[in-house]
């Protein structure tokens, strides 16, 4: 008899416990609510440090700051803790400190989480204008626009206005300025990176116009050689790996068969207009074509079999075995991601080509004006703080060589080539034309027209230094890189610029429309899937195809595209 | 008198119970502090809700997210998969946990028996963002078992990438990390049958049998039932980080469950509300199912389980 009330209370607890594990879900979302009252008291702490502050002392501030995987620091060096950041802290008398630090899309979720908490850190950076919106929408970030015009310099101001209005337009709500917008030039097309030390020890011949621009069929020939001869003898080679989710919404997009989409004209993940009418390029008949092309080589075997399982790290483990010698990615990718490959085997050099349509054209879009936002914390009493370390890291930093004497350690990132998300703001502030302005020095000095002490910033000086000095047989890494991503990478898009190859799509940059909030996920869920399936022959290309245009027109695709139109008038 | 004595024996019990009631405390402290008030965001199902308005002033929208829910496309074919996967997860378990546990009792050296069984529920404690980098190094395409196969002259199989063993791997790994650990309580059940029952049928010529299917089974009867009913609340949970430390868009088509597909929409797209609306969705499934399968153990076997 006692027994059996013992087990029946044990079930009652049980069973109780087992309910509140199932509400778990709803009791997560009401406890971030809790965190919005919390965020009062960290004001108020905000407030006690700021008035340490006008005493002439420190000032704290408190920062979300998005990092990048596999950054070498030197010694002891982190991202809280580095020659950036001391030089911030010593220069403007504030102590910096990380309040969450994450990587790539684990940082969009840190972000999320504080925006649902409504808890922010002093300042932070966000990725997209939504987030911008939301946080202005939810009263939690300090309107910009006073200490802008007080505290920026005028070559920071400069450099925002070659964007013609355009970069200060995307972060401007009801007339104020709610955000510093990282800029964002145009990045140029997906580069085809093609093993060049493999093509000379086999022999092979590619580009014989030497105009920088190779075909579909090039790609694939490559493909087949590198497999077939497999130049290291590595196990399981592949001819060519693409990310899960194939497709990139940025010209460039690193892994990704965006150089395959644009080449046969459909631009995959891009609102434009054709005809007058607003369009949607993962539907367009062209996307069809280029499907129809990686899945005939998923068929032959030159796509990499395990396509839509393989993971980013997973592929760049290939390049760097060996097991992979072509790859698709934007000109920057030698300075963090094929590096991986040069530390295991110092032999290794890329080519970098443009892949080109059948009339020989190069075809790009190009980017939205705006890439990456700092916001401030309405509760944080110094707002020009942010203002003042974008002055010192985009314009003193840039222009000022005092600045590395007096900071040594600061010129020894610089040489080092430290990435740039060690810098406070991990956004980028460059004029429009920067990036070939800036390789027009170094191109100038590496020719012997000026000397290093000439070229305009200081960046490009310390990569003249080292991009001489792996010119001249030192096997530095940093050299190899800068050598690949400015005179392989850059150079391509120079050359392609000079004899007007490049033809240029301007996309509609859309703000997110009610539609879109409630199904655009759920559309790029049906793209992704679809498109994988079709690429493994899952589904058949052209049925397969149709169907996805039908349903994605169907899940809310036309309202979209109707909302868009809307917003356009 | 008699009355008096009674009566003094009930006080004297109480106070001598007061130091058990006092222990429950925190831990019904910390229930209510934890389970019970965070029910509130319920409303928030029922709400356009806005962090910075808070819990109380973002817009009442009815049963908005909830006509939304259901009629997301995908909608069916998750409920599904969840269903399938969760079903098998709970199936295959429990035949395996309870077998486990009849065999593990014959076992008559103890030091073999505690060996045993303290191997077979460790996976229990590994987390499944490390057990998700094993099955993949074992069951990729260059993975181990693949490598076994081609070695036996076999066709190698994309068991990460192909619809159709998607789920089937799940469930396999995921019965793999925990029968043993849900054999434990089987385990318990088993020793609490009368050893005189076991007597009397070989006393009568009962094989082992005759003894598991007779004895065993009928005394772990009610555990059985307690089990599943309580497993069966979890019949629209199938288990998000196993999921999505091994899933692809390739193989959305069989392993997308409501957990994923809820955690890609809502939390990465920060519709708040929605979320809510789901998972109050399946807090009332589950209750339902629960509440069920009591009336039916009542009916079927004349024992409740509350």
């Amino acid at each position: 008899m006692r027994k059996s009330f013992l087990t029946k209370l044990t079930g009652i607890t049980v069973a109780v416990s087992l309910l509140l594990a199932a509400t778990a879900c709803s009791s997560q979302d009401a406890s971030s609510n809790a965190g919005s009252e919390g965020s009062a008291s960290s004001g108020a702490d905000n407030g006690v440090s700021s008035e340490a502050g006008s005493e002439g002392s420190i000032i704290k501030v408190s920062m979300g700051r998005q990092t990048l995987q596999n950054v070498t620091f030197p010694d002891g060096d982190t991202y809280e803790d580095n020659a950036y950041i001391r030089m911030a802290e010593n220069k403007l008398n504030i102590d910096i400190t990380d309040e969450f630090e994450a990587n790539g899309d684990d940082y969009d979720r840190q972000v999320s989480l504080a925006l649902s908490a409504g808890d922010i850190p002093d300042m932070m950076k966000v990725n997209t204008l939504d987030e911008v919106q939301e946080l202005y929408e939810n009263d939690l970030i300090a309107d910009l626009t006073g200490v802008y015009e007080e505290y920026a310099s005028d070559y920071l101001k400069s450099v925002y206005d070659s964007y013609e209005g355009r970069a200060m337009e995307n972060v401007t709500f009801d007339g104020m300025m709610m955000a510093l917008p990282g800029t964002n030039t145009d990045s140029g097309p997906s580069i085809v990176w093609i093993r060049s030390d493999w093509m000379e020890q086999l022999g092979l011949n590619i580009d014989e116009d030497q105009d920088g621009c190779i075909t579909i069929e090039d790609v694939e020939a490559i493909a087949k050689e590198f497999m077939d001869k497999n130049p290291e003898n590595a196990e399981n080679v592949v001819g060519i790996a693409l990310a899960p989710w194939l497709t990139s919404g940025d010209p460039d997009g690193t892994f990704s068969m965006n150089s395959i989409a644009y080449a046969l004209g459909a631009f995959p993940k891009t609102w434009m207009e054709k005809d007058g009418n607003v369009v949607y390029g993962s539907t367009s008949e062209e996307m069809k074509q280029a499907l129809a092309v990686a899945s005939g080589w998923f068929q032959e075997g030159i796509l990499d079999p395990q396509v839509g399982t393989r993971t980013w790290d997973d592929i760049t483990a290939l390049l760097a075995n060996g097991q992979c010698g072509i790859t698709f990615g934007t000109w920057h990718i030698p300075d963090w991601l094929l590096n991986n490959v040069y530390a295991l085997n110092s032999n290794a050099k890329f080519e970098a080509y443009a892949l080109a349509d059948a009339n020989g054209k190069v075809n790009c879009k190009h980017n939205n004006a705006t890439a990456g936002y700092i916001v401030v914390s309405k509760d944080f009493d110094h707002p020009e703080i942010a203002i003042q370390i974008a002055n010192l890291f985009y314009d003193e930093l840039v222009n000022s060589k005092e600045l590395l004497e007096e900071y040594p350690e600061v010129a020894s990132y610089v040489a080092d080539g430290v990435d740039g998300s060690s810098r406070p703001f991990n956004i980028e502030v460059n004029s429009y034309t920067s990036l070939l302005d800036d390789y027009s020095d170094l191109e100038r000095c590496l020719n012997g027209e000026i000397t290093v002490e000439e070229v305009r910033t200081s960046e490009q000086r310390s990569n003249a230094t080292s991009i001489s000095a792996y010119l001249e047989g030192n096997e530095d890494a940093t050299g190899w890189s800068k050598y690949h991503s400015r005179s392989k990478g850059v150079e391509l898009i120079q050359t392609l610029t000079e004899k007007n190859q490049f033809s240029w799509l301007t996309p509609i940059f859309p703000q997110t429309t009610p539609t879109m909030e409630t199904n655009l996920a759920n559309l790029e869920k049906l793209e992704e899937e679809t498109f994988i399936k079709i690429v493994t022959g899952d589904i058949d290309v052209e049925s397969g195809f149709e169907q996805f245009v039908t349903d994605w027109n169907k899940q809310g695709g036309e309202q979209i595209i109707s909302e868009i139109a809307e917003q356009l008038q | 008198m008699e009355g008096m004595k009674n009566k003094k024996r009930t006080a004297a019990k109480r106070r001598s119970e007061m130091s058990y009631h006092f222990m429950v405390f925190p831990g019904l402290f910390f229930l209510i502090l934890f389970s019970y008030i965070p029910m509130v965001g319920v409303i928030m199902a029922f709400q356009d809700f806005v962090p910075a308005k808070g819990l109380f002033k973002s817009e009442f929208v009815g049963l908005k997210h909830f006509i939304y829910m259901f009629q997301l496309p995908d909608i069916g074919k998750i409920i599904r998969n969840t269903m399938v996967i969760a079903l098998g997860k709970m199936i295959f378990g429990m035949i395996l946990a309870i077998a486990f546990a009849i065999l593990l009792n014959e076992i008559r050296i103890k030091f073999m028996k505690k060996t045993v069984q303290t191997i077979v529920y460790l996976p229990h404690f590994l987390s499944w963002v490390v057990l998700a980098s094993v099955v993949t190094n074992l069951f990729g395409l260059d993975g181990s078992v693949n490598q076994f196969f081609t070695s036996i002259g076999l066709d190698k199989i994309n068991f990460l990438g192909s619809s159709k063993v998607f789920p089937g791997l799940i469930i396999g790994t995921d019965v793999w990390k925990e029968f043993g650990y849900s054999s434990v309580i089987y385990l318990a059940a088993i020793t609490s049958i009368d050893p005189g029952l076991h007597e009397a049928a070989t006393m009568d010529g009962a094989s082992w049998w005759k003894r598991v299917w007779n004895v065993t089974i009928p005394g772990m009867l009610p555990i059985i039932l307690l089990m599943t009913a309580m497993n069966l609340t979890s019949i629209l949970s199938a288990g998000f980080d196993q999921i999505y430390n091994l899933y692809s868009p390739i193989v959305y088509e069989t392993g997308d469950v409501l957990d994923t597909y809820v955690y890609r929409i809502g939390l990465v797209g920060r519709q708040y509300s929605f979320g809510a609306a789901v998972g109050l969705c399946r807090s009332i499934v589950g209750m339902a199912l629960l509440l069920s399968a009591n009336a039916l153990t009542k009916k079927l076997t004349d024992q409740k389980i509350f």
